[in-house]
């Protein structure tokens, strides 16, 4: 049902050949600016995303996996470059359209749950329906009853999110994510914070709604085993989306041939220069 | 249930002590606001009825002559003051007409022909000067309730009768039965008999007034058709100004109405009514500080919750009106107990002074405090509110 996982350098997918993607994301640039320091977060990146697809980002700390994320997300605004969801150009809308379409059309799941303490299970997920049209309604309530079903909590439901175990919390935040149908689900570090058993069961839940419900899935993750279980990587490296192959390359400690190391692309400089060290380093021991 | 008030009720009942901390602060200011009002107000409603009980509300009398107009020589207007006559006393011809249009009136509960002037009264070698008001006998008691002032003696009045205050007696020593020489400012005398003695807890009355029948005071001051006033009482006694100037302008007389003949009453109260307003206005700012300042620190505390919940893409207008509702709850709820509190102890405090301290329970000015306490609140949550509505969802969530 899903595309095999493979690398696919830039974004580009099969589905961008089939059908217009899901979201498409031009030469994004973040500039921080601290009083007179500015720094280059993200420094063009440019990928796309399918209906449908689960992708994994990878990256180290700090490379702007996060601050990509919140861009995506219209919690953020780019300093320059485009990306559109849905057809539509994000970056053109006001916070008031802004707001409403990241209500409609995206999910969001941090790394902590971030449930809100106050309110129960049931209250969590149906929170982002509920706000948007100021009461709680049936039909609301049922959708949200329906997921927590639907993730394992439906006897829980009328628990507070305090009384919750930490798997249980993620897994009230994954069905919040979905309750009003979005079309894009934006994960940051989902199973960050969970042990080994309850990281995989929040994936393969991940996996399962996405597979049910046709919903796109960018989840940010350290963890290789988990974007291995995805169809599809997405490498963000000093600022810039890089080439799988060549951080393969440099992950084994292999040399680097020249062409690898400009496919990765952007972060040349950076990598270059590590790799450059660690064969300096290599020199002195052997010497 | 509005999802908005279901939050904003749900964060108050989160944290129980800090908002019944806030609550009780509000109520607390308002039973200040409302004992204080009931206080002032029952004080200032004490004074006007010492002073007006007794008194006329409106009091017509013959209308002033206008000054003449001379031409001057550039053709301009010039005023010249006229003399006035001193061959008889300003009276009012057309009283009959005017006690017509008195009695289709609404609201009037009295009314008293008078003819009032000065004169000297005598009793052997002592002599005081004192103000002689005759009065139809069976309007005695229209305007002042004499007759249940009287400590001795009948309340009659014949044409040979004088009802006196008790003081006045005292002075001339003098008892009830006993003659008493009266000579006018018209210089006309009489010898009239001492009817009874009131006690009226007014000095001016019961030292220097005395009452005598219409007919004698139209021979003792030389009046034998007209009066010199009329006094009105009225059962709503702040409706006196209306009343006058309606007066006024239907009979051409001249008609006062009781708090323009009292300035130094209406100077009072309103002294009494500012130093009140400066109390009121000071529970409303530690309304205003206390509200935004909790409001605020709950805000801060609740900076990661508002960043989650703008990132599921919930309005700013939402979360400002969770916290406005906060405020409005935190005030209305306060300012409801807080007017059950002031009317408490307004009730508490009478009953235990026994009168003495003249609070009125019924005068708290409820509404009042309940307006304006529930929008102290929440223009105190307006701050905070705005706020936590314009806080970076980013930020936030990484806090």
């Amino acid at each position: 049902m899903t595309a095999p996982a493979r690398a696919r350098p830039h974004g580009e997918t099969d589905m961008d050949v089939a059908s217009p993607p899901l979201l498409e994301v031009r030469d994004l640039r973040k500039v921080f600016v601290d009083n007179e320091f500015e720094t280059h977060v993200l420094k063009g990146v440019t990928f796309s995303l399918g209906r449908g697809e689960m992708v994994a980002m990878l990256g180290p700390s700090g490379s702007g996996k996060s601050t990509l994320l919140s861009i995506l997300g219209t919690l953020m605004k780019p300093t320059s470059g485009s990306f559109r969801m849905l057809g539509r150009e994000l970056t053109a809308l006001d916070e008031r359209d802004l707001s409403r379409f990241r209500n409609q059309e995206i999910g969001f799941i941090f790394q902590y749950h971030h449930l809100l303490p106050d309110f129960t299970a049931l209250e969590n997920v149906l929170f982002p329906h509920a706000g948007r049209v100021g009461r709680e309604t049936r039909e609301g309530r049922e959708r949200a009853a329906m997921l927590l079903e639907r993730v394992g909590l439906r006897e829980r439901m009328h628990y507070r999110a305090t009384r919750l175990s930490g798997g249980q919390k993620q897994r009230v935040a994954i069905a919040r994510a979905l309750m009003n149908q979005p079309a894009l689900v934006l994960a940051d570090e989902p199973t960050g914070n969970l042990d080994r058993e309850n990281a995989d069961a929040a994936f393969e839940l991940m996996r399962e709604i996405q597979q049910e419900t046709g919903t796109t899935f960018l989840l940010s993750t350290h963890d290789r085993e988990l974007a291995e279980r995805c169809e599809r990587r997405i490498y963000i490296r000093n600022g810039v989306v890089a080439d799988e192959a060549a951080l393969q390359e440099t992950a084994t400690g292999q040399p680097l041939s020249p062409a690898a190391t400009w496919r990765v692309i952007g972060g040349a400089g950076a990598m270059v220069d590590r790799t450059r060290e660690r064969g300096a380093r290599e020199d002195r021991r052997r010497a | 249930m509005r999802f908005d008030l279901k939050v904003a009720l749900r964060y108050l009942l989160s944290n129980r002590l800090q908002s019944a901390l806030l609550i009780g602060g509000v109520a607390i200011a308002v039973t200040v606001f409302t004992f204080n009002a009931a206080l002032i107000n029952g004080l200032a409603e004490f004074q006007i009825q010492r002073v007006v009980g007794n008194s006329a509300h409106v009091t017509i009398e013959p209308a002033r002559p206008l000054p003449a107009v001379a031409p001057a020589r550039d053709g301009a207007e010039r005023l010249v003051a006229a003399q006035r006559s001193l061959e008889r006393r300003p009276q009012i011809r057309q009283w009959r007409t005017a006690e017509q249009v008195i009695d289709t009136l609404p609201g009037v509960t009295g009314v008293s022909l008078n003819i009032l002037g000065t004169a000297l009264a005598s009793r052997g070698q002592q002599t005081v000067p004192v103000t002689l008001k005759g009065v139809e006998p069976s309007r005695l008691s229209a305007i002042a309730p004499i007759e249940e002032a009287i400590v001795d003696g009948e309340p009659r009045l014949g044409i040979n009768d004088i009802l006196i205050g008790r003081k006045l007696a005292a002075d001339l020593g003098l008892r009830v039965g006993q003659p008493l020489y009266v000579a006018s400012d018209q210089g006309r005398e009489r010898t009239l008999t001492v009817r009874a003695l009131y006690a009226t807890g007014v000095d001016s009355l019961d030292s220097r007034l005395a009452f005598v029948n219409l007919d004698t005071a139209r021979v003792l001051f030389d009046l034998p058709e007209g009066i010199t006033e009329i006094e009105i009482k009225l059962a709503d006694i702040y409706a006196a100004r209306a009343v006058a100037r309606q007066l006024a302008d239907t009979t051409g007389l001249e008609a006062t109405a009781w708090m323009d003949k009292n300035q130094r009453l209406r100077e009072a109260l309103e002294g009494q009514g500012s130093s009140g307003n400066i109390i009121k206005m000071f529970t409303l700012i530690t309304i205003v500080v206390g509200v935004a300042s909790a409001l605020l620190l709950t805000t801060f505390r609740r900076r990661p919750e508002i960043g989650i919940m703008r990132s599921f893409g919930i309005s700013e207008r939402f979360v400002l009106s969770v916290f406005m509702l906060q405020g409005a709850l935190i005030g209305i709820i306060g300012s409801v107990i807080g007017c059950l509190l002031g009317f408490g102890f307004s009730i508490l405090i009478s009953t235990v002074t026994g009168g003495r301290l003249p609070v009125d329970p019924s005068l708290g000015q409820y509404d009042a405090a309940l307006l304006l306490a529930a929008a102290a609140s929440i223009l105190a949550a307006l701050w905070p509110a705005r706020a936590a509505s314009r806080i970076d969802p980013v930020e936030a969530i990484s806090q």
